[in-house]
């Protein structure tokens, strides 16, 4: 079988109402797509995070989660800081390897 | 380079609060984005004049004063007392007492930035571009707002010819178009940001519709339009624009944090001197200034406007409290529970203030019983009425529409019927449209049937009930349709039970009587551009007719009952649901899909119609006493206003709004709230984990939160955050108005939803929240959410609580609960 190709995954968790420019600055970087989860909980840098709530989407976390090839990365890390900057929500990068590249590029 | 652009217009913006388009208004928050901070730094509130005048008149006192700093600044409860002159004063006296007395809040008086010709040009082509039903479709509006302006802007008659020159050979996209208009106009890379910044807080209007319409439709965002804007800047050679003062940029970025207070030393040493001056009537010794320094310094200037504020809102919440100690109802919740009878009738209304006064009204019945829940009744759906073109998205702003229901006829015949009619009446319609937009035809249609327009016209201004005549023709030209929502299409029989679960669960509907009436909620009026602001919240600035419908049809689903049934939740077979729309101009109850109503409860219908009558006839009469003009007027006048196109207050929407409940009725029976207090039922028992309070405090609470601060700032301030008078308006499509033919998208309420003239109808106060559950629930409710967080913890509104009807009031504050001294225990029937 032909070997996994390395691509860089990207990860955001940012409050859902603060979403789109991150959505609009993963298709402005060439991304193929991207992976949205609503209602996400935890505990972070601002406390505590219930995660879904049955009739209020709008004050949960979203985490969007994209792929796409390495040379391609570096700009959308990049503008992402810079929209983080100073407001909330957390990036997270990583190398990763997937089976269908063409998906991705 | 675009992704760096794009980045740097989000930031820009991050803080713009969306505009919802006005078919579909939606009440927010316009400082939402400032959540995260503290409220008391935000230093928006009416004038010191306004309060020092309400204090006068006794609505502020000096308990209220000194309640509030001690609320903001506890440490004043530890502070030595100091002497001066014949009479010892406290710490927080002392406070209370300059704030009267001095004036040192020195807030820069706000003034709109002049528009420019940039602004007028920009608000043409953004209207052109959004306008859904125009005249004539802009050309190249497929091709997005960027392109279809680059290829038009060059011929605009309005530019000087070496404006238009300069926008040949544009980029072809909006990105590389304002990174290269940026470098044009010499903006280095670090500055950007600010520069778009302050050029977005130019048209706020316009800019927080954007930022809806690029989340909700997706045909314009926040780029292309600062690309438009800084194109022009630099085509037309005007400098970059100024920052704003401070409070005018408050609607827009800035960071309220910006104005945290500081220690002042110096001056809290001269305010001291001028305290004890006005107190003692001479100068003090220099270690009692230094002592009465040190107790001011604790409470600096810029939290003063806060006070009067906090001791505005103290002085309702206290009087609410109090008032709800006269509950006529003595009964625990235990005891309501399990000993009483079963009601004859159970009325389910939304948490509207308006509906409080139905309730209050329908309840004169000691058989009837009322509850209150989100007017959505917990079934967000998107709704397209049989054979309609559109669809309504009937649910609330914080949620998307997942579920679509329409309608299906009863009967074929009678839908066969009722198209043809509707066909015919279409195309009438359609021929008087082309007649009015094809050129020159409109000369000839004037000719032809202006005598009979002009005619019509006069007669509905003369007579506004008239419009009834028109409205006859149409019911007996097009047959009544019977039809069922087609609720089993949109939810799965799990996701049904789960819904009535919910819904049970939320309002603590424990037991059931014969007829339990589901009452939504709409307005009429004529010639009304904000009418969608007078309809259900919950229901995305729509009647509520459609969910609750839908929630009936729930709720009377035999498989929903034995899903129910199996979950502890039974609802006998004998209790029928219904539902019914609660009209708020005339205060009428509509019952709907009566064809499902069995025979077997005909009579009770019957009965509540009766009733519903007479308590809407003492409602109206009621809401008279505070509209404008109305005091002596009929209850047939009063009615009209629904159809007079010159009436400007058909009704007074949730002016007032100050509070909202949170428990059984039991709390409230009996009192009247004055139209003021959202009130959503609920019980601990009928919520054994939590989750039921966890939603109406993640969901109507916020709601309620966003109407009230709605006009909470459209009271304080009009120019900034209102939508200035209705007289004036004209409509952009269905997604906004203007004032006058040109300018900024208006935000907000209308001046006429909140004031007569330079009188205030609404008080502007925070939501006081008043809880009845354990605290130790309610505080980790709070704790996990951080919506909740930022709004009780940075003071956007205020949380009183208690666990049980005759526990004593606690507050929530920045260190957690603590009892509530002002307000003890207010035990029901005291």
């Amino acid at each position: 079988m032909d070997p996994l190709t390395k691509m860089t995954r990207i990860e955001i968790v940012i409050p859902g109402r603060e979403a789109q420019p991150v959505r609009e600055l993963i298709v402005s970087a060439g991304a193929t797509g991207y992976t949205s989860v609503s209602g996400v909980s935890g505990i972070g840098h601002h406390g505590p995070h219930s995660g879904a709530l049955l009739f209020n989407e709008y004050d949960t976390l979203t985490m969007l989660i994209t792929v796409l090839p390495p040379d391609k990365a570096p700009d959308l890390i990049g503008a992402i800081r810079r929209l983080l900057d100073g407001g909330p929500g957390v990036m997270f990068v990583a190398d990763t390897y997937v089976s269908r590249p063409e998906y991705f590029a | 380079m675009s992704l760096e652009i794009r980045a740097a217009v989000a930031r820009a913006t991050r803080t713009v609060t969306p505009l919802w388009p006005l078919s579909s208004f939606i009440a927010v928050n316009p400082l939402g984005a400032h959540e995260s901070e503290d409220f008391a730094l935000a230093t928006v509130a009416r004038p010191r004049a306004a309060f020092l005048a309400d204090y006068d008149r006794g609505r502020i006192t000096d308990a209220d004063l000194i309640a509030a700093v001690l609320e903001r600044v506890p440490e004043l409860a530890g502070a030595a007392a100091v002497t001066l002159g014949p009479r010892v004063w406290t710490a927080a006296e002392l406070v209370a007492f300059e704030l009267v007395q001095a004036d040192h809040s020195r807030l820069p008086a706000p003034s709109a930035p002049e528009p420019d010709l940039v602004d007028e040009l920009v608000s043409k082509w953004v209207a052109a571009y959004l306008d859904p039903h125009p005249l004539w479709q802009m050309p190249h509006r497929d091709r997005g707002p960027w392109a279809a302006w680059t290829a038009l802007a060059r011929y605009d008659p309005h530019l000087p010819s070496a404006a238009r020159r300069r926008l040949h050979d544009l980029p072809p996209t909006a990105d590389d178009g304002l990174a290269i208009a940026l470098v044009r106009l010499g903006v280095h890379e670090g500055d950007s940001e600010l520069v778009l910044q302050r050029e977005a807080q130019r048209l706020p209007g316009w800019v927080a519709h954007i930022k809806w319409r690029a989340g909700h439709v997706g045909d314009i965002d926040m780029t292309s339009y600062l690309a438009i804007r800084i194109t022009l800047r630099w085509s037309l050679g005007l400098p970059l624009p100024l920052p704003l003062p401070l409070p005018l940029a408050l609607a827009l970025p800035i960071p309220l944090r910006g104005t945290e207070p500081t220690a002042d030393p110096a001056g809290a040493r001269e305010r001291a001197a001028t305290l004890i001056l006005t107190l003692s009537g001479h100068p003090g010794p220099s270690d009692t200034v230094a002592r009465v320094a040190r107790i001011l310094a604790l409470h600096p200037p810029q939290l003063h406007a806060f006070a009067w504020q906090s001791a505005y809102d103290e002085h309702y919440r206290r009087e609410l409290v109090t008032a709800l100690a006269r509950t006529t109802a003595v009964m625990t919740t235990t005891e309501t529970s399990t000993e009483t009878t079963i009601p004859s009738l159970q009325v389910v209304m939304c948490i509207d203030p308006r509906s409080e006064g139905m309730r209050r009204h329908l309840e004169a019945d000691p058989t009837v019983e009322t509850y209150g829940f989100a007017g959505f009744f917990g079934v967000p759906i998107r709704f397209a009425n049989y054979q309609a073109r559109g669809s309504i998205d009937s649910l609330p702003a914080l949620l998307s529409a997942r579920h679509s229901v329409t309608e299906v006829p009863t009967d074929a015949r009678q839908a066969k019927r009722h198209t043809t009619a509707l066909r015919v009446r279409d195309a009438f319609a359609a021929g008087l449209h082309a007649s009015e937009t094809t050129p020159a035809a409109p000369f000839a249609l004037a000719e032809t049937l202006g005598w009979f327009h002009g005619a019509t016209s006069l007669l509905r201004t003369l007579w506004p009930d008239s419009i009834r005549i028109s409205e006859r023709l149409r019911r007996s030209t097009t047959p009544e349709l019977t039809t069922e929502v087609t609720i089993a299409d949109a939810f799965s029989l799990g996701e049904r039970a789960a819904l009535a679960e919910t819904g049970i669960r939320m309002m603590g509907l424990d037991r059931c009587a014969p007829l339990i009436i589901l009452t939504g909620h709409g307005s009429t009026s004529a010639n009304n551009l904000y009418q969608s602001a007078l309809d259900c919240g919950a229901c995305g600035g729509n009647p509520g007719a459609a969910n609750a419908r839908a929630a009936a049809a729930i709720f009377n689903d035999p498989q929903v009952r034995r899903i129910l049934a199996e979950r502890g939740l039974p609802i006998p077979s004998t209790t029928l649901f219904v539902a019914a729309e609660h009209n708020t101009v005339s205060d009428r109850i509509e019952i709907l899909d009566r064809q499902m109503i069995p025979d077997s409860h005909s009579i009770a219908i019957t009965e509540f119609l009766h009733t519903q009558i007479i308590a809407a006839d003492r409602l109206v009469r009621e809401r008279a006493t505070q509209l404008p003009g109305a005091q002596r007027h009929s209850l047939k006048r009063l009615r009209q206003r629904a159809t007079d196109w010159a009436e400007v207050y058909p009704e007074l929407g949730l002016v007032g709004n100050a509070a909202m409940i949170i428990g059984p009725r039991e709390m409230s029976r009996g009192v009247d709230l004055e139209r003021r207090v959202f009130l959503h039922s609920y019980r601990p028992e009928s919520d054994p984990d939590g989750s039921a309070l966890e939603t109406i405090m993640t969901a109507p609470l916020v709601v309620a939160q966003w109407i009230n601060h709605q006009y909470y700032f459209s009271t304080v301030d009009q120019k900034r955050w209102g939508a200035g008078t209705k007289t004036i308006h004209n409509a952009i499509g269905t997604i906004g108005v203007i004032s006058g033919h040109t300018g900024d998208l208006k935000r907000g309420l209308p001046l006429q939803s909140v004031a007569v003239g330079n009188r205030d109808l609404h008080e502007a106060m925070r939501l006081s929240v008043l809880i009845q559950a354990p605290l130790e629930r309610i505080g980790a409710i709070v704790s996990r959410n951080q919506v909740l967080r930022h709004l009780f913890d940075n003071n956007w509104i205020t949380l009183t609580a208690r666990d049980e009807p005759n526990s004593p009031w606690y507050r929530y504050g920045s260190y957690g609960w603590t009892p509530d001294l002002q307000l003890g225990t207010t035990q029901q029937g005291e």
